[in-house]
C-alpha cells in the first residue's frame, strides 16, 4: 500500500511533516516503510530555453548550448546530446545540483569551453520513460513549448508530492485504504475529517436490475456481489488530479472506467470490476466455482485452464474473469465500449489467496481480499465510482444497485473488563479512557457494569474478535512507551539447559582446546555427494529426505550425514587456498522411518570432523610435517578422554568413507562410539585432493551414554614408582594393541601404566619384523617397591610375550 | 735493597701484573699463586722473618701482612669483576632476536553464532529461564496450526516453507517448541523458557536472506504476566547484549500468536541513532518479535487463559551477531572461511 500526502490531505488536514506523521503511524503500529519524496534531487534543477545552439569548434559531437534559465544573464551549457534545438524548454541541472542519480553538477570545461550546468535526460531525473519519444529515452527531456521559463522542474512535472510506503501487518486490512488510513491520522493527530459527500444522481431510466442479473452459486467464497448499471459511456483519460492520485498510489492511469474503479479501490478499500456490458452473454454474472477443465482467459491475455477450486465470475456461456484477481480478456473495457457494468464484491480471502498463488497473479485487489475487506462497502463504492464517472460526464447512471447478499454479516461484539486489561499490559488505565480510545477508533461502547463494557466492532475491523484484540488497540493508541517496564517475579523454577546441550557444549570446548575450527552448515544435501562418499547402495544414508519444494537443485534432499557438509567446506576452504584445516560440526542428521515420509523422521545429532595440512601452523622454525593418521586419532583420544569416556576397545573399522587399513573403529561392546580414518584415496581423488586428509564421526547419544557422569580424583600416589624399559622384537604384523593388552594382563598387582615410546623397523631390525619399546610404570599404594618385586613382575611380562608374540628381547 | 722496599716492590710489581695482565680468572689465579700460594714470593718474605729479630720480626710482620692482606683484597675485587665481566660476555653472546615471531600452535575456535548464542543463553539462564529444544523437521500443525496460523492465514506467506508432505516441513521458526512445552507441562504450571535452533524459509540465499538460519525464541507463562514484564524482560536482556547505554523501542505490530504484539528496535549500533546505511537512515534496527500470547495459542495448548498469561519473543541469532561482530554479509557464517571462522 502507498499513497500521497496530498490524497491524504483531500480528507484530513494535519501539521506534521510527513516524516512525523510516518513516525506516528508506525508506533500505532500502521508502519510506513519509506517516505518518498517525489523530486528528491530536482531541488536545483530549473526550467530553461535553448536561446542559442551552435556546434562545438573542437568537437563533432557536442553542442554549446546559450540557456535562459529566468536570470538576468544567460548562461552557457555544452552538452553532448543530439536531440537539442533551439527554442526547446528543457530542465537545467544548476551548479550544485545533487540528482536523483547521484550525479553532482559543478562547474566544468568541456574541450575548452566554460560549462554551467547540465541539461537533464528523463532517467538522470529518475523519470519513468516508458511512454517518452524514442529520442528522449535517450536524450535530453523536452518539456511543452508553454512551459514558463526558470521554475523549478519539481513544479511543472507535478512532482512536489511525497508518497508514504506502507509495510501493512496482515491483520490491517482495513489500512489498505484512504480512508482506513484517514480514520488513523484522525485518531492520532486529534483532527477531523473531512469526508467527501458520496451520492450519485441516477440520470437514466433503465434500471440496473433490469439490464443485468447477478447470482452466488459459491456463498461459501462470495458472501456479497452488487453490482451497477452506467450508460452512455465516453471512454477516454481521467483528469490529472485523478491520474496523479493514482500514480501516487503506484497504479497506471489506463482509462477513465478502470482509473474510477482504481481510484475507489484505493480510497474505499473495496476492489471494483468494470465489464463491457455488450460482452456479457445472457446479461447474467454468476460468481461460481470454475469447472475443472473450463478455459480462464484474463486480461493479460494468457489462458489458464481451471482446476475447478477456482471463484470465477461467469457470463451465461463462460468465465468472464477470476474473482477478485484479474477480469476477463473479452469483456475488458475499450475504446468502443459504451455500457458498463461495474462490480463490487466480497469474496473469501483463503480463497482467493490460494488461486492468486496458484496462478502466479497477485493484483492490488487480491491482496485486499487476503487482507479481507468491509462487506458493508459494496453500494457506497458502485455509488462513489458512478459519481466519479458522472463528475466527468462520461456516463449516465441507471437506477438502483443490484444487490446480493445472503447472509448479512452480523455485528460483531465484544465485552471487555478495565481491570483486566490493565491486568494484561501493567497499566493503571481508567476504563473511560480506555473507552475513549475504542470509541475514537470507531468502536462502540456502552457500560453493563462498573467495570464491563460491551463493545460493538466496526464492520471494517475483521480482526477484532477477542477482549485481547481491544488491549492491542488501547496498548497502541496510548502508546507502548507509556506501558510501564517491569519484571515478572513469578514461581520459582530451576533453570537449566539439558543434559545433552551442556555435554555438546563440553565437546565444542574440548575439540577447540585441540585446536579444531567449528562450522556451521546448511541442513541440505544434493544425491551426487553419496556417490562421492562411497556411501553402499543399501545404506540407510541413501534414504534422504527429499524437499517437494527446494529452492534449487543445488539441494534438493535433507542430509543423512555430516560428512556432505564437512567435504563441501573443506573444498571451500582448499579453493581459497586454505590448506591447512581442521575443522568439526555437531549438528543433527535427519533418518526417515520410511519414505515416503508420512511421521516425523529421526534427527540424530552427530560430530563429525577433518584434519589435514601440517601438523603446526607454518612458522619459521617448523619442520613442515604433515598430519598423519595417529594425530587424528591423538584427537579422538584426548575428547574421549575429556568427556570420560574409558575402557573401550580399539580395532581395524570399516567406513564407507575411509582407507580399508587406516581405519580405527572405538568400540565398547557391540556400540561403535568412534571412527576415525584416513580419507579413502578413491574419496580424495573424486575431489581432486592430493595431500592426505583424516576425518572422524561419532554419535552424540552414544558418547553420552558411556560418559562417566560422576567421577572422584585418583590419589596421589604415596611411594616412588619404578620404571622398567621392555624392547622387544616381533613380527611386523603384530599389532601394538594386542601386545600392550598381554603386558596388562599379565603385569601383576604394582602395575599402573605402560607407555609405547618407540616403534622402529629398518636397519638394525631383521626383515618382517619390528621393534616396540614400552615403558612399564610399578608402583604399590603401601609401600616402597624393591628392585626384586619390580623385576619379578618385568620378567612375567618378557616371558607372557614371548609365549603369545614369540617376542625376543633386544639386546 | 731493605726489606721495606723490597715488599714495597713486590706489591707493586703484583698491583701492576694484576691491572696489566690478568685478563681471566685463570691469569689472576697464576698470578695470586705467584705472590700468595704456597711458595708465593710473599708468602716466602714471611717465611724469612723468623731470621729476624724479635722487633724487626714484628715490624716487619706488619708490613708484610699489611701487603699481603692489600694484595689478597686487590685480588678478590679483580676476581669479582672479572666474574662479572664474564656472565655479561657469555650473556651478550646469547642474545637471541626476540623480535622473531613465537612458535605457533593450532588454537581452535567456536563458530561466531555459537559465541552469540552461549551470551544470549547465558542471559537468560541468568534470569531464571531453561533452555528447551524440538525437531527440525516438524508438522504442520506445531509450526503454524497451533500458533493461530491456520492454513490459508496471509501470514503464513510471511514464512515461506520447505516442504517434505503436505503435513510436515522444515520448521520456519523455533515458535512450535512453545507448544511442545507447553504439552509437555502440567496444564498452566509455570513456563520460563528460551528455544534456540536452526530454522528453514525459501529465501534466495544472499547477504541477507538463508535458506537457514538460527533463532532463540522465548516463552513465559504464569500468573499475572503483563505486556510491562515483556518489556521489562526484554530491555533488560537488549541492555546487557549491547551495552546499557542502548534506546529501546516496543513497536505495535502483528503476529498470530500474540496479542498484543510488538517488534522491538533498537538504536543503531553503528550510528547511534544518527541514521545511516546499516538502519536505512531512521536510526532504529528491528531486533525482535514479541507480543502477549493469544488466548487461543494458550488454550490449544491445554492451558486456561483466564487463569495464566505469559508473553513470548523471538529473535535472529545471525541478525545480533552480525550487528556485535559488524558483518555485513549472511554468507560468511555458512561459507566457513577459515579466514573468517579463525577471527572468532
Amino acid at each position: 500500500m502507498q499513497v500521497s500526502i496530498k490524497w491524504l490531505k483531500d480528507y484530513i488536514d494535519f501539521l506534521e511533516t510527513p516524516e512525523e506523521l510516518a513516525d506516528k503511524l508506525t508506533m500505532a503500529g500502521v508502519p510506513v516503510e519509506n517516505v518518498v519524496h517525489a523530486g528528491a534531487g530536482l531541488e536545483k534543477v530549473v526550467t530553461g530555453r535553448l536561446d542559442e545552439v551552435v556546434p562545438h569548434p573542437d568537437s563533432d559531437h557536442l553542442k554549446i548550448c546559450i540557456v535562459n534559465v529566468g536570470g538576468k544573464e544567460p548562461i552557457q551549457i555544452v552538452t553532448g546530446a543530439p536531440n537539442v534545438k533551439q527554442g526547446q524548454i528543457v530542465p537545467v541541472a544548476m551548479i550544485g545540483a545533487h540528482l536523483p542519480n547521484g550525479q553532482k553538477i559543478s562547474k566544468g570545461k568541456m574541450r575548452g569551453v566554460v560549462s554551467m550546468g547540465m541539461l537533464c535526460s528523463a532517467d538522470e531525473m529518475k523519470l519513468d520513460i516508458e511512454n517518452l519519444p524514442e529520442e528522449q529515452k535517450t536524450g535530453i527531456y523536452i518539456l511543452p513549448e508553454d512551459t514558463p521559463v526558470g521554475v523549478p522542474v519539481k513544479n511543472v512535472l507535478g512532482l512536489d508530492d511525497v508518497v508514504l510506503e506502507f509495510e501493512l501487518t496482515a491483520n490491517r486490512g482495513d489500512c489498505f485504504s484512504v480512508f482506513g488510513l484517514v480514520r488513523e491520522i484522525a485518531v492520532l493527530t486529534g483532527n477531523k475529517p473531512k469526508w467527501p459527500i458520496i451520492q450519485v444522481k441516477e440520470d437514466d431510466a433503465d434500471e440496473s436490475g433490469a439490464l443485468i442479473k447477478i447470482g452466488i452459486d459459491a456463498p461459501e467464497l462470495c458472501s456479497r456481489f452488487s453490482a451497477k448499471v452506467l450508460k452512455n459511456v465516453k471512454i477516454g483519460p481521467s483528469p490529472e488530479w485523478m491520474r496523479s492520485r493514482l500514480e501516487g498510489a503506484g497504479i497506471r492511469a489506463i482509462n477513465n472506467v478502470v482509473d474510477v474503479t482504481n481510484f475507489v479501490m484505493v480510497e474505499l478499500g473495496q476492489p471494483m470490476h468494470a465489464y463491457d456490458y455488450d460482452e456479457i452473454a445472457g446479461k447474467s454474472l454468476t460468481a461460481r466455482r470454475a469447472k475443472a477443465g473450463e478455459n480462464l482467459h484474463t486480461l493479460d491475455d494468457s489462458s489458464r485452464v481451471a482446476k475447478g477450486d477456482e471463484l470465477v465470475i461467469a457470463d451465461a456461456e463462460k468465465p468472464a474473469g477470476l474473482a477478485g484477481i484479474m477480469g476477463g480478456l473479452e469483456s475488458e473495457i475499450k475504446e468502443t465500449t459504451t455500457t458498463v457494468v461495474l462490480e463490487a464484491a466480497s469474496f473469501s480471502g483463503p480463497s482467493i489467496r490460494r488461486t492468486a498463488r496458484a496462478c502466479g497473479l497477485h493484483s492490488e485487489a487480491s491482496g485486499r481480499f487476503e487482507r479481507g475487506v468491509d462487506v458493508t462497502e459494496t453500494q457506497r463504492a458502485l455509488t462513489r465510482a458512478a459519481q466519479l464517472l458522472q463528475d466527468m460526464g462520461a456516463c449516465t447512471a441507471c437506477r438502483g444497485i443490484v444487490d446480493v447478499y445472503p447472509t448479512p454479516k452480523k455485528q460483531v461484539e465484544v465485552s471487555f473488563s478495565a481491570k483486566k486489561i490493565n491486568e494484561r499490559l501493567g497499566t493503571e488505565l481508567a476504563g473511560g479512557k480506555m473507552v475513549a480510545i475504542l470509541e475514537s477508533l470507531g468502536f462502540r461502547c456502552d457500560s453493563t457494569g462498573e467495570d464491563s463494557y460491551i463493545v460493538r466492532v466496526p464492520s471494517w475491523r475483521n480482526d477484532v474478535a477477542v477482549w485481547e484484540d481491544l488491549s492491542e488497540e488501547i496498548a497502541r493508541i496510548y502508546g507502548f512507551h507509556n506501558i510501564p517496564s517491569t519484571t515478572p517475579f513469578g514461581s520459582v523454577m530451576l533453570c537449566a539447559q539439558s543434559e545433552r546441550q551442556s555435554f555438546i557444549e563440553k565437546i565444542k570446548a574440548i575439540l577447540v582446546t585441540l585446536g579444531l575450527d567449528e562450522t556451521v552448515s546448511f541442513a541440505f544435501m544434493h544425491p551426487s555427494m553419496l556417490d562421492k562418499l562411497n556411501v553402499p547402495e543399501d545404506s540407510q544414508l541413501r534414504n534422504a529426505i527429499p524437499i517437494m519444494n527446494p529452492l534449487t537443485d543445488d539441494y534438493p534432499l535433507v542430509r543423512t550425514t555430516l560428512l556432505s557438509n564437512i567435504f563441501e567446506n573443506t573444498m571451500r576452504n582448499f579453493s581459497r587456498k586454505n590448506d591447512d584445516i581442521r575443522i568439526f560440526e555437531i549438528a543433527p542428521v535427519f533418518l526417515p522411518k520410511a519414505l515416503p515420509v508420512t511421521e516425523l523422521p529421526r534427527e540424530i545429532p552427530k560430530l563429525a570432523g577433518l584434519l589435514t595440512g601440517r601438523r603446526a601452523p607454518i612458522g619459521w622454525s617448523d619442520t613442515n610435517d604433515m598430519i598423519d593418521f595417529y594425530d587424528a586419532k591423538g584427537i579422538v583420544e584426548e575428547l574421549l578422554s575429556g568427556l570420560r569416556v574409558t575402557r573401550f576397545t580399539v580395532e581395524a573399522g570399516e567406513h564407507h568413507a575411509m582407507h580399508p587399513g587406516k581405519t580405527a573403529a572405538f568400540m565398547k561392546g557391540k556400540d561403535t562410539i568412534a571412527v576415525v580414518g584416513e580419507v579413502h584415496p578413491e574419496i580424495a581423488s573424486a575431489f581432486g585432493v592430493k595431500q592426505k586428509m583424516y576425518i572422524f564421526e561419532m554419535d552424540i547419544a552414544t558418547l553420552m551414554k558411556y560418559a562417566a557422569k560422576n567421577f572422584s580424583y585418583a590419589q596421589l600416589p604415596k611411594y616412588p614408582s619404578v620404571v622398567r624399559d621392555l624392547a622387544i622384537i616381533v613380527n611386523d604384523d603384530v599389532r601394538a594393541a594386542d601386545v600392550e593388552r598381554t603386558i596388562k594382563k599379565n603385569a601383576g598387582p604394582y602395575f599402573r601404566s605402560i607407555t609405547l615410546f618407540d616403534v622402529y623397523t629398518g636397519k638394525q631390525v631383521e626383515e618382517g619384523k619390528k621393534s616396540l619399546a614400552f615403558s612399564i610404570m610399578f608402583q604399590s599404594g603401601e609401600k616402597t617397591l624393591t628392585d626384586d618385586e619390580a623385576d619379578e613382575a618385568f620378567q612375567k611380562i618378557v616371558e607372557s610375550v614371548a609365549k603369545e608374540f614369540a617376542a625376543e628381547l633386544r639386546s | 735493597m731493605s726489606i721495606e722496599e723490597k715488599i714495597a716492590e713486590l706489591r707493586q710489581q703484583a698491583e701492576e701484573m694484576i691491572k696489566r695482565h690478568a685478563d681471566d680468572l685463570a691469569e689472576l689465579n697464576e698470578i695470586r699463586v705467584k705472590y700468595l700460594g704456597k711458595k708465593g714470593e710473599i708468602t716466602s718474605l714471611l717465611r724469612g722473618l723468623k731470621e729476624l729479630d724479635t722487633d724487626d720480626r714484628r715490624r716487619i710482620g706488619m708490613i708484610v701482612n699489611e701487603a699481603k692482606g692489600k694484595l689478597e683484597k686487590i685480588i678478590a675485587d679483580k676476581n669479582e669483576k672479572l666474574k662479572s665481566d664474564e656472565m655479561r660476555s657469555r650473556l651478550e653472546h646469547e642474545r637471541i632476536d626476540v623480535t622473531l615471531p613465537g612458535r605457533k600452535t593450532w588454537r581452535g575456535h567456536l563458530h561466531p553464532l555459537t559465541l552469540t548464542l552461549n551470551q544470549i543463553k547465558s542471559i537468560f539462564l541468568g534470569m531464571g529461564f531453561t533452555v528447551e529444544e524440538g525437531p527440525e523437521i516438524e508438522q504442520d500443525y506445531y509450526n503454524f496450526e497451533a500458533l493461530n496460523l491456520p492454513k490459508d492465514h496471509p501470514a503464513r506467506d510471511m514464512q515461506d516453507s520447505f516442504y517434505i508432505t503436505e503435513e510436515i516441513l522444515m520448521r520456519t521458526q523455533t515458535s512450535p517448541v512453545q507448544a511442545r512445552t507447553m504439552e509437555a507441562h502440567e496444564p498452566n504450571s509455570p513456563i520460563r523458557m528460551i528455544a534456540p535452533g536452526r530454522v528453514y524459509r525459501r529465501d534466495d540465499y544472499d547477504a541477507t536472506h538463508s535458506p537457514m538460519f538460527t533463532q532463540v525464541e522465548g516463552l513465559v507463562i504464569d500468573k499475572g504476566i503483563r505486556l510491562s514484564d515483556l518489556k521489562g524482560t526484554l530491555e533488560l536482556f537488549l541492555r546487557k547484549i549491547f551495552g546499557k547505554d542502548v534506546g529501546v523501542r516496543f513497536r505495535p505490530s502483528f503476529f498470530p500468536f500474540t496479542e498484543p504484539s510488538a517488534e522491538v528496535d533498537i538504536s543503531c549500533v553503528m550510528c547511534h541513532g544518527k541514521g545511516c546505511r546499516v538502519c536505512k537512515g531512521t536510526g532504529w534496527l528491528e531486533i525482535l518479535g514479541s507480543g502477549m500470547v493469544h488466548p487461543h495459542v494458550l488454550e490449544m495448548s491445554g492451558y486456561d487463559p483466564k487463569r495464566v498469561s505469559g508473553y513470548a519473543f523471538g529473535m535472529g541469532v545471525e541478525r545480533i551477531a552480525m550487528l556485535l561482530y559488524g558483518i555485513d554479509d549472511l554468507r560468511l557464517f555458512y561459507d566457513n572461511d577459515l579466514r573468517f571462522l579463525r577471527q572468532f
